[in-house]
This record gives structure tokens, C-alpha cells and sequence, in this order.
């Protein structure tokens, strides 16, 4: 029994297992930001690691080959973003100016506060592509010298933070388009902000998918160029 | 459903090459969705037409089982050892403090460059 938990079908079915529970738990909680599935579903695997005394880094190797999906899957995103064209047309360039300060401020605000606390150059690396959806975080992060993990957890913790807080923030800024409220949830929270804002409204679902692929294809660009002229 | 696959696995390839020949610090993949992206807006114009039913349906596929793929990754986050202890606090401050800022500069900034336009209309 040790020798075929150390298969990939194992893992497999592991990760298949924790993955049904979590979205089950999600489902049944009236999808609760805190019990996202990549969220619980994360905390499950960790779970059952421990129970069953198996090493992640063995863990994650036999499941790597699930880890080369996340390429086509970045190129999918291509298809949601062509949707949005006639929309991003109609405001363009309010959005387009938010989208360079706002990345650039959520790159940087992670940096600075990481930094003042004392984050290592590691965890600073890992921190620069906390809101932007995680299969560019992946690749990015691999890129400049980063650790996965960190940025994956930045990722996610990022949009549990920012669909917990929105719509009580939104309402004292006074902000109640739904263009707007979509547009900042996507940029600062990526995926999670974005299916938060169709439970809003489809047009604050579909500018959060606008700012979703924007943040991330402006990131991707951004990040590798500025980590090869500083670092 | 697969034609839809064909494209994308098509799109990431050339995005890899493109890299690997330019020498680009992108990710492939980021390149392959810019590519993709050109094509349906050059397919877009020249034959007014909707995005195929095959990679419809084939990047549908991709994007729901996403947080699927993302719970391993994610699952490493508990295992970073006690070397990543006294990361924590600047770790959470970043993820937690800079979002929120994050949204309400954004927030404010986009009020302000929207003032005066009504809704859909310049």
C-alpha cells in the first residue's frame, strides 16, 4: 500500500477527492469566501499529507503533469477577454489609466509593506503577482526566481481580502456602479474578485473578467522587464 | 471540443517559440493568450463571426477546472518549513493591508475619471 501511494494515481485521485469535499463544503455554505476550493481544497490536501505521513514535494511531483494544464488554460483566458472587447471600447481610457496605476500600486503597496516588515528578497519576488490570476502567477513567479507556494497563497489570500471587504469599503466610498465595482474587484482580486462580482451583478462580472486578463497580461509584461532591470 | 484544444495547445506552442527565439522575459503561455487574442480580433473583423464553438467550449472547460489545478500549488503553502516563519507578518500585511488599499485607490481613481460620463454614454 506505501508503494502506490507514491504513484500519481494516488495523487490523483487525492487531489480529485479534496477537490469534490471542498466544493461540496463550498456549495453547502452559500459559497463562503473563506471556503473557496482552492482554498479548503488546499487545506484538505495539507490534511491528509500530514494524516498519511507523505511528503509534499513527492506529493506534487507525482501530480505534475496536472501543473501543464495551467499553460492552455492561460491561453483560455484569451476567449473571456475578446468577449469583453465592446465593453473595455466603451470606457476605455479611465480603465485603461486605473489599470497601469492599479497594478502598479498593488505590486507595489505588497512590495513596500513586505519590505518594512522585514520579507526576504524571496518572499518580495514571490509577492509581485499577488493580484493577478493565479496560472500567470505561476509562470511569472517561476520566471523572475520566486517560490511557487508563496505566490500561489498570495494569490488566493489576496482574493479572500478583497471579496470579504469590498462591498462594505464600496459602500463608504460612496461607489455604487457596478462597472466600477466590477473593474477594481478584478484588478485587485483576479478570479475569486471576478466570480464574487457575477454574483453582483453580469455587468460587474463582466468588468471584473476585463480587469481580471488585463492586470494579468500588463503584470506578465511589467514584472519580469522590472525584476531584469533591477535585480 | 478538441479542435478548441488544438488551439490553444497551437497558440502556447507558437508563444514558447516566439519566446525562446526573441529571447522574451514573458512566460510563453502569456504569449500564446496575446496571440490567441490577436487572431480573434483579426478573425472578429474580417468575418464579423463569434468565437468557434469547439474552443468555446474547449477554454470553458480549462477555466472551470482551474481551482482544481490550483489547489496543490496552493497546499505548498503550509509545507514552507520554519525557514519562511518571520515571513509571515510581512507576508499577510502585503496580501491583506495592500489589497485593501489597492481597491480603494483604484476605486476613487476610476470615480473621479468617470465623473461627469452617465451611464454607457460619453
Amino acid at each position: 500500500m506505501t508503494e502506490l501511494m507514491h504513484t500519481p494515481l494516488f495523487g490523483l485521485t487525492l487531489t480529485l477527492l479534496a477537490y469534490q469535499c471542498a466544493m461540496w463544503a463550498y456549495t453547502r455554505s452559500g459559497k463562503m469566501a473563506m471556503l473557496h476550493p482552492t482554498i479548503s481544497g488546499a487545506v484538505l490536501i495539507a490534511v491528509a499529507l500530514k494524516a498519511l505521513q507523505l511528503d509534499y514535494f513527492a506529493y506534487y511531483q507525482d501530480i505534475n503533469w496536472l501543473n501543464f494544464l495551467l499553460g492552455p488554460a492561460t491561453v483560455a483566458l484569451a476567449v473571456p477577454l475578446y468577449r469583453q472587447l465592446p465593453l473595455l471600447r466603451e470606457l476605455a481610457g479611465p480603465l485603461l489609466v486605473t489599470l497601469f496605476f492599479g497594478a502598479t500600486f498593488a505590486c507595489a503597496s505588497a512590495l513596500l509593506l513586505a519590505w518594512w516588515l522585514g520579507a526576504t528578497q524571496e518572499t518580495l519576488l514571490s509577492l509581485m503577482t499577488k493580484s493577478i490570476t493565479t496560472p500567470i502567477a505561476i509562470t511569472v513567479t517561476e520566471e523572475i526566481g520566486g517560490i511557487t507556494s508563496v505566490a500561489v497563497g498570495s494569490v488566493i489570500l489576496t482574493g479572500v481580502a478583497g471579496i470579504t471587504t469590498i462591498s462594505w469599503l464600496f459602500e463608504r466610498l460612496n461607489i455604487r456602479d457596478d462597472r466600477l465595482w466590477g473593474f477594481c474587484l478584478g484588478l485587485a482580486a483576479h478570479a475569486i474578485g471576478t466570480s464574487r462580482a457575477f454574483e453582483r451583478s453580469p455587468v460587474a462580472g463582466a468588468f471584473a473578467s476585463l480587469a481580471l486578463c488585463l492586470t494579468g497580461a500588463f503584470t506578465a509584461l511589467f514584472v519580469p522587464l522590472a525584476v531584469s532591470w533591477f535585480a | 471540443m478538441l479542435a478548441g484544444f488544438l488551439t490553444l495547445f497551437a497558440c502556447q506552442l507558437a508563444g514558447e517559440w516566439l519566446q525562446r527565439v526573441l529571447g522574451l522575459p514573458l512566460p510563453g503561455q502569456v504569449l500564446g493568450m496575446f496571440l490567441l487574442f490577436i487572431l480573434l480580433c483579426v478573425r472578429g473583423a474580417l468575418r464579423d463571426d463569434a468565437v468557434p464553438e469547439g474552443l468555446s467550449q474547449g477554454s470553458q472547460r480549462l477555466i472551470e477546472l482551474l481551482p482544481m489545478l490550483l489547489m496543490a500549488p496552493a497546499a505548498g503553502v503550509f509545507f514552507l518549513g520554519a525557514g519562511f516563519a518571520d515571513q509571515w507578518p510581512g507576508f499577510i500585511a502585503a496580501v491583506s493591508v495592500g489589497t485593501v488599499l489597492t481597491m480603494i485607490a483604484c476605486g476613487l481613481l476610476l470615480k473621479m475619471l468617470t465623473r461627469g460620463r452617465k451611464q454607457g454614454h460619453d
